[in-house]
């Protein structure tokens, strides 16, 4: 280690900081390796999160019931109408479409794009995304046109005593 | 072939297998499979680990070379 201080300018072994002042628009073979195994770490060290919170899905999948949640009542919703509310969480945008009597849908209604929100649009009949153009069926929730690829999670809905309660998000069958 | 090309093309391939787990993680996270999601994860820790080992052979053989020279 002494020896290595002794030195000036000692030798660098990071991989961030890989290109010499005195050549600085010189980008060598071995410097560009070092980009790319730090590109690498960055890679590993940004995926942990996402395994983390997968391990703690994984956990507790079991209780992943919410409270019931009223979201309207019956006679405010007209035929061909949409109403925001959030389900399950304060901030999880969600949408009810009645489509007719007794037919209700419901999403969460962040686009698996880029999570935009997702409207509807009554005369087409079609759920839109405002930001890239993304399409959504009504009946199904899957994409029809645009860049989502993913179809919007259902929200399952019951109708009680006149109105309209959440029940829960139905888990994508694979 | 060249050893020196062997390891920088392995380490292209580690950096494009980076990038397709990533991606599938992304996406099997989304769709809730999480047991899968969590494989990609593992996937995408070693990869960083085979990077770093064939960055430092890569160092080693070109210093055996440089000696003998
Ligand atoms: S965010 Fe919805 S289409 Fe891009």
């Amino acid at each position: 280690m002494s020896e290595k201080n002794n030195r000036i300018p000692f030798d660098e072994n990071n991989y961030t900081h890989n290109i010499h002042r005195n050549n600085e628009r010189k980008l060598d073979r071995r410097g560009f390796m070092k980009t790319l195994v730090g590109a690498a770490g960055v890679f590993a060290v940004s995926s942990l999160p996402w395994g983390a919170v997968a391990a703690k899905e994984l956990m507790g999948l079991s209780e992943k019931e919410y409270p019931h949640k009223k979201i309207a009542d019956l006679n405010k919703i007209g035929i061909g109408e949409a109403v925001d509310f959030k389900f399950p969480g304060e901030h999880d945008d969600a949408l009810l479409i009645r489509l007719s009597e007794e037919k209700f849908v419901a999403y969460n209604s962040a686009c698996t794009h880029l999570q935009c929100p997702v409207f509807w649009v009554k005369e087409e009949g079609e759920m839109i995304c405002p930001c890239h153009h993304g399409k959504f069926d009504v009946e199904s929730g899957s994409p029809v046109a645009g860049p989502p690829r993913r179809p919007l999670p259902t929200i399952e809905v019951k109708v009680e005593n006149g109105a309209v309660y959440a029940v829960r998000v139905k888990r994508y069958e694979s | 072939m060249n050893r020196r090309l062997v390891n920088f093309i392995s380490l292209l391939i580690c950096l494009f297998l980076n990038i397709v787990f990533t991606q599938k993680m992304v996406h099997q996270f989304k769709f809730e499979n999480y047991d899968v999601a969590i494989m990609y994860c593992v996937l995408n820790l070693i990869l960083f680990p085979i990077a770093l080992f064939v960055f430092k052979r890569d160092e080693k053989q070109s210093e055996v070379n440089r000696r003998e020279q």
